[in-house]
């Protein structure tokens, strides 16, 4: 039973990382635009607790994509330099898109876990209940 | 009391089993993108119970070890899938079918144990 408890907390935890890599993603998507802006990028690690590994997965720190920002030729606009350059952002929509459909796809892979361990936990009560 | 009973014994333990691979599973898909992560999985059930042979050794007290049944010590193996360039060897349709393959294991378990228990009950004067 706390075996089938701990598979649900497992599969919770895939779903609340793949949840902060969506919403990275949704800020680097919505800032696609706004010059100087660096693409956030969120990796991954397994949790450690108490020095023990839990094999849960949590979200580590918030990094910035260290590319270098494309200089991007406008004289009209309000923060170009003298030679009319501005600094964009490094945000590539393509990258953003099809890590999108990654997160989504490993947190639909999650949630299938976690309905299963749950209707296990639910059968194994069920032979209880009569 | 049940634990004399092979068959019931012997679903118990496939119970276990199939919970303690489910967890597994749970911890290879909810790692499947984290970089340097070996998925891991269970040796087989077949391959891990003990049955209750005739080399058993006796025990004179209930805490007595004797290895008989499929405890608490199920062989972790590491799953020899390719890893991809970032180390991670987890692959999210394997784990499907391990899945679908605890749960069939699962729901044999809790069938016989309900059919068992049923037995106990017919021969006990009741209605199953």
């Amino acid at each position: 039973m706390s075996e089938t408890l701990s598979a649900i907390e497992l599969a919770a935890s895939g779903m609340r990382a793949q949840a902060v890599r969506l919403r990275h993603i949704s800020e680097n998507i919505a800032n696609a635009d706004t010059p100087g802006y660096r693409r956030k990028v969120v990796a991954f690690e397994e949790q450690v607790d108490f020095g023990r590994r839990t094999g849960a997965v949590t979200a580590g720190p918030t990094r910035f994509d260290r590319r270098e920002l494309p200089q991007i030729y406008d004289p009209a606009h309000p923060m170009a330099d003298e030679n009319g350059y501005y600094a964009g952002s490094n945000v590539d929509l393509i990258i953003e898109i099809a890590d999108s459909k990654e997160a989504g796809r490993s947190y639909e892979a999650n949630l299938r876990v976690f309905e299963q361990s749950r209707q296990m936990s639910g059968a194994l009560l069920d032979l209880i209940r009569r | 009391m049940f634990d004399r009973i092979e068959t019931l014994r012997m679903a118990n333990s496939l119970t276990a089993h199939a919970a303690e691979r489910q967890k597994l599973i749970a911890r290879n898909v909810a790692n499947a993108d984290t970089p340097g992560f070996r998925a891991r999985d269970l040796a087989s059930f077949t391959k891990t119970y003990h049955t209750q042979g005739a080399v058993e050794m006796r025990a004179s007290r209930p805490r007595h070890l004797t290895g008989a049944s499929w405890g608490g010590s199920p062989r972790v193996i590491d799953d020899k899938g390719e890893p991809a360039p970032n180390g991670n060897s987890v692959s999210l349709e394997d784990e499907m079918i391990r899945s679908a393959e605890a749960r069939r294991e699962f729901d044999l378990a809790l069938a016989v144990t309900k059919s068992s228990l049923n037995l106990i009950r017919t021969s006990l004067g009741r209605r199953g």
